[in-house]
């Protein structure tokens, strides 16, 4: 007698695990077919009322519709959310239920702050390399507008402890100790714990320690906003983005935005810095030059050249390989986003890379001055030979290839959704050169994260 | 600074007048008896007067007691709960391991019973606490079995009157080579004069620097203390100072709003350094301009540049006000 083991039948999918001998030997390629993310908005916005999961449902879904994956088993999907609810547990895989793709599809949360999306990019490129699986969604979803509020560590362990008291009275005792301060509910902050201090004042010292304008900061600032708004008006996201709850574009980018205007800002943070002994500094940073709070949702597709090919998908680009980092940053010996400042030069030296050998680097614009501190460090041959063991100066960028089509400043910065989004902005751009010129093109990858910690990753042309 | 046997000034020794258990919070922790760190000192110390019977400013040579008390057997196994409390206040990392400021707690109502002592010369409230040294020769943890001694030594002229030591030390239970722990407190009375007549002298506390002329360094954190930090610290401690319990309170001794306790502030510190401090430290903190609750504090945590532990300094940024700086430096085992 046949028994029925699930109710859904067959797998429907091709894809599964390893592909031929029962041991894999050596990597294979992994590369980017595509990526779709949903338009990011200033925080309270357009997507106040929408959740974690509905917007990176709607990014995934959006991915499912562009590439044909109806009904399709792809080998893991994988993201997260910096900002997440307890409840949302498996978040990524309740959104692989709510979409199209096989409900056989895995799936799990990971999250490394701002470096989400990087992450999970790097684990599901590494699985596809290792012949793990054949095809894999990576992306993040990050809300400021429906964040999740906690209760105080008082009133939880009172709760806690009046649902794990077996009597009535023990009930009323554990809530007994609970004070009216107690109540106050508690907000995410963007504090870094061990310190304190917010990650703007935390930048705000290493902007400090590196004497960075506030005129470069603007103008950097400026670059983005024109850059991105150029991408859009030539439909570069096209094909990269999907709109969400009526919003078409990022809400965020400025086209008519100058210098003046930047210049008239007020600074916001390291307004303490100008008294400080050791480098008394004039405030550079303002709301112009620092990345607004913004919700949005990113995912890119990835898979095996054998699997994009047998599902007739196109190619962007390979994605070559990664590094991450982190640094001391705790008792001042380093700033809080150096991180990357220290993956590249070891990320470029596994490769026989040099920064002159990228088209285009994508360094993620938490502050106007976190790219110009990484781009300064690499430039001091004091700091390269005392901090990254390097013989001189890790080597100049040419700024005309930082950036090209904008980056958080911007587009905003939903946590986790930055890097989906700059994987396929890089992936494409690099596609794009290639076409042009018939020659291979490659994009460098960066972004710093909080808790000291940084992503890198070197993508290239197929 | 070594562990040296107490003695008065005349260099005689101290009689030592053993306790049956330590006074106070501790004490009822280590018995059990109590499951909250919300137990008040007020509560947890009913036989201590609050205000000591001290000699009014004039009224003859001031003299510190003869005498050092000494508490033996003291069991720590108890304490697991209260040690969490503090640990988290503090942020310290959970651990069975007691870092030194909790040792200065354990210790703090046995020194406090001594200045309470009917022939302490000077007032324990009013008193301000100058500065702080302790030698932590530990580990010490909780199930060890411990000895807790105290005296009151050094009576010294200070530009605004008299300074003293409040030396703790804890011990192996049954002596040792060494104490594992020995606290040094300096506190200031003011208004009081020795019978030299002498008011002036080294009061080795910070350099005060007219306000808003000191530049700091750049910060290491921030901490956003609230109006109920003395409370809370007040409640673990047992050192419930009116100073540091209200505004209101404050107010009746001259401050505008309540303080922080210096030895929390320093307590902050310590923890910020974490493990780099290791197992055997000297921990030192010099208090500057109170921290007024609720507030923010700059601070900087820093490796030493002479490469020997680290220094530290806290600070009100916008007044440029120095509140304390100390350093955290290993010990040869």
């Amino acid at each position: 007698m046949a028994t029925r083991k699930t109710t859904n039948g067959a797998p429907r999918g091709a894809s599964s695990g390893a592909t031929g001998s029962a041991r894999t030997t050596g990597v294979r390629d992994a590369v980017i077919v595509g990526g779709n993310r949903i338009p990011f908005s200033r925080a309270g916005k357009r997507y106040a009322d929408a959740s974690n999961s509905e917007m990176f449902t709607a990014a995934l879904e959006g991915l499912v519709a562009r590439f044909g994956l109806q009904g399709e088993r792809l080998g893991e999907v994988v993201g997260g959310a910096v900002l997440k609810h307890s409840r949302d547990f498996n978040m990524i895989r309740e959104s692989v239920l709510g979409s199209s793709l096989s409900p056989q599809t895995p799936a799990f949360d990971l999250q490394q702050a701002c470096a989400t999306g990087l992450e999970a990019t790097i684990n599901v490129a590494n699985k596809i390399r290792l012949g793990q699986i054949d095809s894999g969604v990576a992306g993040g979803t990050d809300t400021i507008s429906d964040a999740p509020i906690a209760v105080s560590d008082p009133l939880r362990r009172a709760l806690l402890a009046a649902q794990h008291a077996k009597t009535l009275q023990g009930r009323l005792k554990a809530l007994a100790q609970v004070r009216p301060g107690d109540l106050k509910p508690l907000t995410p902050a963007t504090d870094e714990p061990r310190t304190g201090l917010s990650m703007g004042e935390h930048q705000a010292i290493t902007t400090a320690r590196w004497g960075i304008s506030r005129e470069a900061q603007d103008e950097l600032a400026l670059a983005s906003h024109q850059n991105l708004t150029a991408a859009w008006d030539s439909g570069f996201f096209d094909d990269l983005v999907t709109p969400f709850r009526g919003l078409t574009r990022d809400d965020n980018v400025r086209a008519d935005t100058s210098l003046e205007k930047l210049a008239s800002l007020k600074p916001v943070f390291g307004k303490s810095l100008a008294t400080s002994a050791e480098v008394p500094a004039v405030p550079t940073m303002t709301a112009g030059n620092s990345t607004p709070l913004t919700d949005g949702a990113s995912t890119v597709l990835l898979a095996s050249t054998d699997w994009a090919q047998a599902h007739d998908l196109p190619v962007l680009a390979r994605f070559v390989d990664a590094e991450t980092a982190a640094v001391d940053f705790v008792h001042g010996h380093e700033g809080l986003l150096m991180a990357p400042v220290h993956a590249v030069p070891r990320l470029l030296a596994r490769n026989g890379l040099t920064l002159a050998d990228f088209d285009f680097v994508e360094i993620h614009e938490a502050f106007a001055s976190t790219v110009l501190t990484t781009l300064a460090a690499w430039e001091d041959a004091d700091y390269c030979k005392n901090e990254l063991g390097l013989p001189g100066p890790f080597g100049s960028v040419d700024r005309a290839r930082i950036n090209v089509n904008g980056s958080s400043l911007a587009a905003g910065h939903p946590f986790a959704a930055t890097g989906g989004r700059i994987v396929a902005t890089a992936a494409k751009l690099v596609a794009q050169r290639a076409a042009e010129t018939g020659k291979p093109a490659r994009a460098l990858v960066s972004v710093c994260a909080a808790g000291g910690l940084g992503a890198t990753a070197i993508i290239e042309s197929v | 600074m070594t562990a040296t046997r107490p003695a008065t000034v005349a260099g005689g020794p101290l009689r030592i007048e053993t306790l049956p258990s330590l006074p106070g919070l501790a004490g009822l922790y280590a018995r059990g008896a109590a499951a909250s760190g919300r137990i008040a000192a007020g509560r947890a110390l009913p036989h201590l007067p609050v205000v000591g019977t001290a000699l009014e400013p004039g009224d003859g040579p001031l003299a510190l007691p003869d005498v050092a008390y000494r508490v033996s057997g003291v069991e720590t196994d108890g304490l697991a709960p209260h040690l969490r409390d503090y640990q988290r206040l503090v942020h310290e990392p959970a651990s069975d391991t007691m870092p030194a400021g909790y040792l200065h707690v354990l210790a703090f109502p046995l020194a406090t019973a001594v200045m309470v002592r009917g022939d302490f010369p000077l007032p324990l409230l009013g008193m301000v606490h100058l500065s702080n040294a302790v030698e932590h020769r530990g580990p010490v943890r909780v199930g060890d079995l411990l000895e807790v001694r105290a005296w009151a030594e050094n009576l010294r002229p200070h530009r605004r009157g008299v300074q003293i030591d409040l030396v703790a030390e804890v011990w192996p239970d049954g002596g040792g080579e060494r104490a594992l722990w020995r606290g040094v407190s300096t506190y200031l009375a003011k208004g009081f004069h020795l019978p030299d007549g002498s008011p002036s002298g080294v009061d080795g506390s910070p350099e005060r620097a007219p306000s808003g002329t000191w530049a700091p360094p750049l910060p290491t954190g921030r901490w956003a203390l609230g109006p109920g930090t003395g409370r809370a610290y007040g409640a673990v401690s047992g050192d419930r100072n009116p100073i540091h319990l209200s505004a209101l309170s404050a107010k009746a001794f001259g401050y505008p709003r309540a303080i922080a306790h210096g030895m929390y502030t320093a307590a902050r510190a310590l923890a910020d350094v974490g493990n780099a401090r290791g197992d055997a430290y000297r921990w030192t903190v010099h208090f500057g301009r109170p921290v007024l609750l609720p507030g923010t504090v700059d601070v900087a945590v820093t490796p030493a540049e002479d490469g020997t532990g680290f220094r530290y300094v806290g600070w009100n940024a916008p007044r440029r006000l120095k509140h304390f700086e100390g350093g955290v430096v290993p010990l040869d085992a």
